[in-house]
């Protein structure tokens, strides 16, 4: 039989004693490259072997605080910057608020470095060792302790170094061949491990392609939740024989007005009588001091944000606007100048109505002021007026 | 590894203990001297900035005494080897506890000179106004009328301070607890239950120096876990009684671990200056092992994350619900006077010695450790400052003479008791029966 | 100069200092190994577990039914109504977190306390505790109602543009379960891999010596190896502890950042993560007790190691104690009338029942095991240990429920009650544990038996290594 190359020379010792009297004595002789077995770790036995202190603790410092960074950039990031929205009265970036995940995600990097980097220092996974061809090797997961000195040590030779280990105590020495057989996974299993490397980048593919292009299929929604409800729609189909007329908005009934519909007053209702704009406010009111201070007051409240307190155009929403229209952010056309002599010639019919139906960008009111109200507004407009022209 | 007979060599005190005590009376008396002469001559305002500061200081030795209290306690229901060596330093501090407990009789004072300069509860029906303007003095001196006279506003720019109605509902509300003769009555129920605990576990080890079998041991453990209940409350409510009801309408249900939290990083902070002491001297030099000061260091650095998980608890907790009857506390503690105080003890007692006190090396480099003990002393008192401080004024600061000198006073008369205590005991619990594993075991 | 002292011999040779050993009986190395992985290697796995394996199988089975039901019906199945939003899914939840909490405790906070009684339970606790994270877990994923859209709670870029609320504490809770759960994994992970070495190398079947053999990574117990695992492991556990006291203090804020009387207290969270260590340890006992008598592992899992869980247990119900204590004087003392209220209507409103069981399971059974006869009665210590966990269930069920059911504004008033989903769910969510817990016990080793081995006399080497001349 050809002989075959060692790999090492195995000793096995039967007790923690023995193992780091001899531990200490291949450290002493000057040998490098070698290693102890043990089922458990061993009290002590870096010292008697001369192992430094590993490097591990700064690596996981140095990722701890990555994560730690990482933490609050997300929260900062998320929450303050790309999409900042005020919750619950918190300001936007609450330090105190992103304390708990910003530790979360320390001890998160931190672990995870702990872990990966053991093995990978370690060398591991590794799943073949000569050592383990060896029968008696099994029991250094068990009872026994090993020393194995390898060949490709500088001061490794077969025969001395066999005889200096026999010489330490051990209850026995063997060689450990090198394996003559390719130790590397079988083509096989890496043609299938780069397969399905490949395959799981399809799915990445392809949500890269959906995001990147348009489609006027509708969106494949697997969970239809509440798209089809159990309800009838207002202009849909009914069911059959529900209503006569086959309809499911209801008409109103015969004889019935809505709430605050009743508009006998037409004068007073929409400021027009007899397709005229009326030129006086109704006399159904009673118009005194304090009518126009109500009109002031709601004034203040409904139409100084745009037409400024003196009427005048310049309110707040104006002031803003022409601060986005100089970012280049909106068009804009200033609110009307309410002492303006187009608007001092209108009727008080046609100021009343320009309230409640709104004109041109300005929205109409009607839903927000009551009818006495806007006659009061009306009236406090043309005190504004009367103001301007003194 | 020291073996026990080389670790009993030099474990008195000789007599650097007296040495120790006279200096330490010195300091203590001349502090509490010029204290009290600048504190007591000056106007009603600085008067009652002394009771505030007696408050500090004796807050702070007995926070200390309290730590140590419940490390030798602690360490009998465990079963705990590494401590042994240090336990004696311990337990000479916290024999002091009734002669510490002394030191707070002058607090009777104020407590019941009817004007309620420390406590506002236990004022005459002033303790409302005082909480609404805080810079208010009680006593009315002319000259500091000018001063009194702040507008509301300014003293409460964030809206959370009562309005004087509330005030004066929720004091009343607690009078069955907060008045004087109750209060007083609580104060000696603990003095004198800590007095007993730290006579027992006092007397008791030192019984075991002598004893020829491990049954002084054996009783100390069997007492500890009740006393160490009876110590959670009583400390719990102390730290109410003295500190949380500076601000009689505020409360936090974690206060006590609060203050629990501080009390046992001081205590490990004083043990390491004591062992470095005493061993810098040449006594105890083979009883007390780089290993026992990794694991002092351990501790300290445990109890200073410790710290900072309860103290935030209590803060987030407060901020975000942001309901006003809590947050007032927090708000004077923000005010433009106090925030940088604030920052201090964010920076100084957390984010500071949390990186610094996390590598081995400085655990096991015993001078690196001191500096980090001494360190960790000042942030304690700068804690309790921050805690007693802002209820005399929320809108200044006088840091003084009077603050410095009491607290070296307090220090001063604490060092003379505990070398005093020291003066012909073992250093080391001799006859301990867990001592030869203290001397032997060897950190990772 | 100072006076030396001769040491008395006789104190440290008393007996009754000392603990019993860690490891009963005559065993060695050998024995050990043998003990633990013959269970593993057995043909056929004890009587007992066949029984109890099927119950569980039978209740999983019961669980995904009920989750299937809820996730067609809708969240209306279950008891929830306004105002007691968070019924018993947050209540299962807290429940089950709380008890993964024990076996971290056990392996990292009693690693660095360098308590070597550690070592005959704490492979079994930590597999309890990546299960119970797992049942834990489920919980608040099915209780959105929304489930196939549950990850929008990772700040993954979605078609709203929108992010996650990191400013809420069940965000908060979202990332600290995940890392319990992922940091715990690893852990007992890596403490598995050297014992699943050992189960390699006793392998007699292909596949057997496959699959261990794949998992354990090619560990050889080489020294140079352990040294990097043993820093790793002690940095694990280091990081470990400050986790366990986050993560319930985490779900402690789902509660305390309220404004809710009896849910805003500031001790909220040591007294949450005390009490998830006293309802942890209970299970741990719960899961123990049966076990070691099944599987014949009396000589590792000691008495000592029973007592000392049942100390554990004191001491933290203490401390919940305790908490209660402060909640009750400070509901007085604040002098706000809801939080009073808030207590009174605990003890006598229309829960009360639940209070004083919770009581009674929390504070006064647990006085019980101040006598050493109790601690060392197995059948007392069993019954006491599933006491605790119906205690700390109703803990969080009174905790939730009263503040919710009645607050702020008595129109808003309503009771809550359970319904049979509730009750099949949860008790489904223990036919998943079990299910887990007793492959576990058939397929993994169940004590750590290289952490075992390094605790017994025979491990310590006599003599301190000489430095060397590279030292």
């Amino acid at each position: 039989m050809e002989e075959r190359k060692l790999h090492s020379v195995m000793a096995e010792f039967t007790d923690v004693n023995s193992l780091m009297a001899a531990a200490e004595r291949v450290r002493d002789a000057g040998f490098r490259k070698w290693d102890c077995h043990t089922p458990f770790p061993v009290h002590g036995l870096d010292d008697a072997m001369g192992v430094k202190m590993t490097r591990l603790p700064w690596i996981v410092l140095a990722m701890g605080l990555t994560g730690c960074g990482l933490g609050l950039l997300l929260q900062w990031w998320t929450n303050a910057y790309d999409y900042p929205y005020i919750i619950s009265g918190k300001p936007v970036w609450a330090i105190p608020a992103n304390i708990p995940i910003t530790f979360e995600v320390t001890v998160l990097f931190s672990a995870f470095t702990a872990f990966f980097a053991m093995w990978i220092m370690n060398d591991l996974p590794r799943w073949f060792s000569p050592l383990s061809r060896k029968k008696n090797f099994a029991r250094a997961t068990d009872d026994r302790f090993f020393v194995v000195i390898e060949a490709a040590d500088p001061q490794f030779d077969g025969v001395r170094t066999a005889e200096f280990l026999n010489g330490l105590g051990a209850a026995s020495v063997e060689e450990v061949e090198m394996p003559d057989e390719p130790t590397r996974l079988p083509a096989r299993y890496r043609h299938l491990l780069f397969t399905l490397a490949m395959a799981m980048l399809v799915p990445l593919a392809m949500i890269y392609n959906a995001q990147h292009k348009t489609s006027t299929e509708p969106r494949v929604h697997l969970v239809k939740d509440m798209d089809k409800q159990a309800r009838f729609r207002p202009q849909g189909e009914t069911l059959a024989g529900l209503f006569a007329d086959g309809r499911m908005s209801r008409p109103r009934i015969e004889g019935t007005v809505g709430r605050g519909m009743l508009r006998e007053d037409e004068g007073l209702e929409t400021g027009m009588e007899g397709g005229e704009y009326v030129t006086a406010v109704p006399s159904a009111l009673q118009v005194d001091e304090d009518f126009v201070r109500r009109g002031q007051e709601r004034f203040g409240i409904y139409c100084a944000p745009c037409h400024g307190f003196t009427g005048k155009g310049d309110g707040l929403v104006h002031q803003r606007a022409l601060q986005l229209a100089a970012e280049g952010n909106a068009q804009w056309v200033q609110p009307t100048d309410l002492s303006s002599a187009l608007v001092v010639d209108q009727a008080d019919g046609r100021l009343y109505e320009t309230i409640r139906m709104g004109r041109n960008t300005m929205p109409a009111y009607a839903s927000a002021i009551p009818v006495e109200d806007r006659w009061a507004i009306v009236l406090y407009v043309r005190a504004l007026q009367r103001a301007a022209a003194q | 590894m020291n073996s026990l007979n080389e670790a009993v060599q030099d474990v008195q005190a000789g007599d650097l203990a007296p040495r120790v005590a006279r200096i330490g009376l010195v300091v203590g008396v001349v502090g509490l001297l010029v204290g009290a002469g600048f504190g007591l001559t000056g106007d009603a305002h600085a008067k009652q900035h002394f009771w505030f500061a007696w408050l500090v200081a004796f807050a702070y030795v007995l926070t200390i005494g309290m730590g140590t209290l419940f490390f030798s306690m602690i360490q009998h229901l465990v079963n705990a080897h590494w401590s042994v060596t240090v336990r004696r330093l311990a337990e000479i501090t916290m024999a002091n506890l009734p002669a510490i407990c002394l030191l707070g009789l002058p607090l009777l004072v104020p407590l019941l000179d009817g004007h309620g300069t420390l406590w506002k509860w236990a004022g005459g029906g002033h303790h409302g106004e005082e909480a609404a303007h805080g810079a208010e003095v009680p006593g009315g001196e002319s000259g500091a009328a000018a001063e009194a006279v702040e507008p509301a506003a300014q003293a409460d720019p964030l809206g959370v301070q009562l309005a004087e109605e509330e005030h004066h509902e929720f004091v009343e509300h607690k009078r069955p607890f907060l008045n004087s003769g109750f209060f007083i009555a609580r104060l000696i129920g603990y003095f004198l239950i800590w007095a007993l605990m730290a006579r027992f576990f006092f007397r008791g080890s030192v019984a075991q120096d002598s004893a020829s079998d491990a049954a002084p041991t054996l009783r100390m453990k069997k007492w500890s876990a009740p006393a160490i209940i009876v110590f959670a409350l009583t400390l719990s409510f102390a730290a109410f009684d003295l500190l949380m009801s500076l601000d009689e309408t505020w409360f936090s249900t974690i206060f006590g671990v609060y203050i629990f939290a501080g009390s046992f990083v001081a205590c490990f902070a004083w043990l390491v200056v004591c062992a470095k002491f005493l061993q810098s001297r040449g006594v105890m030099k083979n009883a007390v092992t780089r290993e026992h000061y990794h694991d002092l260091g351990k501790f300290m650095f445990a109890f200073v994350f410790f710290w900072g998980y309860i103290a935030f608890s209590q803060f987030m907790l407060i901020w975000y619900a942001n309901i006003p009857e809590e947050t007032h506390w927090y708000a004077n503690r923000i005010t433009p006077a106090w925030i940088n105080w604030s920052w201090l003890l964010l920076i100084g007692h957390f984010l500071i010695p949390f990186p610094g006190l996390l590598s081995r090396h400085v655990k096991r480099r015993t001078g690196v450790l001191l500096f980090w003990a001494i360190y960790m002393l000042v942030m304690h008192w700068v804690d309790l400052y921050w805690i007693v401080m802002p209820n005399l004024d929320p809108q200044h600061v006088n840091f003084g003479v009077v603050d410095v000198a009491l607290t070296l006073g307090m220090v001063g008369i604490l060092v003379f008791l505990t070398a005093r205590r020291a003066s012909g005991q073992a250093l080391l619990p001799v006859n301990d029966p867990l001592l030869p594993q203290s001397l032997g075991f060897k950190n990772a | 100069m100072a006076d030396s002292f001769t040491v008395p011999a006789a104190a440290t040779q008393d007996e009754r200092v000392f603990p019993a050993p860690l490891v009963a009986g005559t065993n060695d190395f050998a024995s050990v190994t043998e003990t633990v992985c013959s269970i593993v290697e057995a043909p056929r796995a004890p009587k007992a577990w066949y029984v109890i394996f099927g119950i569980a199988v039978a209740l999983l089975g019961v669980l995904g039914a009920m989750i299937v039901y809820l996730v067609s019906t809708g969240v209306g199945v279950w008891g929830n109504n306004q105002p007691v939003a968070w019924g018993w899914p947050i209540v299962n939840f807290v429940f089950w977190v709380g008890i993964g909490h024990a076996g971290t405790l056990i392996s990292a906070v009693l690693f660095l306390f360098r308590q070597g009684w550690r070592t005959g339970i704490n492979r079994f606790s930590e597999a309890m505790t990546i299960f119970a994270v797992i049942c834990a877990g489920m919980f608040p994923a099915i209780h959105v109602g929304r489930i196939w859209v549950i990850w929008w709670v990772f700040p993954i870029p979605n078609q709203m543009s929108m992010w996650p609320n990191f400013r809420s504490p069940l965000l908060w809770d979202v990332f600290a379960v995940s890392t319990y759960f992922s940091v715990s994994l690893l852990f007992w992970y890596m403490g598995l891999v050297p014992d699943l070495a050992t189960i390699r190398d006793r392998a007699k079947t292909k596949a057997r010596r496959f699959w261990y053999g794949l998992f354990s990574l090619g560990w050889t117990g080489s020294n140079r190896q352990w040294h990097r695992y043993e820093r790793a492991y002690l940095i694990l556990a280091a990081l470990a502890t400050p986790l366990v006291l986050s993560v319930h203090s985490v779900v402690s804020f789902d509660f305390a950042t309220s404004q809710l009387p009896g849910w805003h207290t500031t001790i909220f969270p040591p007294y949450f993560v005390a009490g998830a260590i006293f309802s942890g340890f209970a299970m741990v006992l719960t899961l123990a007790i049966p076990a070691r008598k099944m599987f014949g592992l009396e000589d590792l899992i000691t008495m000592r190691h029973i007592e000392n869980m049942c100390k554990i247990i004191m001491a933290t119900g203490m401390m919940v104690g305790y908490a209660y204590a402060m909640e009750f004087f400070m509901a007085w003392y604040s002098g706000n009338t809801y939080e009073g209220f808030a207590f009174v209507n605990r003890a006598f409103g229309p829960y009360w029942w639940a209070y004083w069981i919770m009581v009674s399971c929390n504070v006064i059974s647990p006085q019980i095991f101040w006598s050493k006869k109790a601690r060392t009665n197995l059948t007392l210590v069993f019954i006491m240990s599933i006491f605790v966990n119906i205690g700390m269930w109703f803990e969080r069920f009174v905790i939730t429920v009263t503040s919710l059911n009645r607050d702020f504004l008595p129109s808003s008033w309503h009771y809550f009650s359970p319904t049979w989903v509730d009750v099949l769910t949860l008790l489904g969510s223990f036919g998943l544990f079990f299910t887990l817990f007793m492959l576990f016990c058939r397929w993994l080793p169940q004590v750590a038996i290289s952490e075992v081995k390094n605790v017994m006399p025979q491990a310590h080497p006599h003599h301190h290594p000489s430095e060397g001349k590279e030292g």
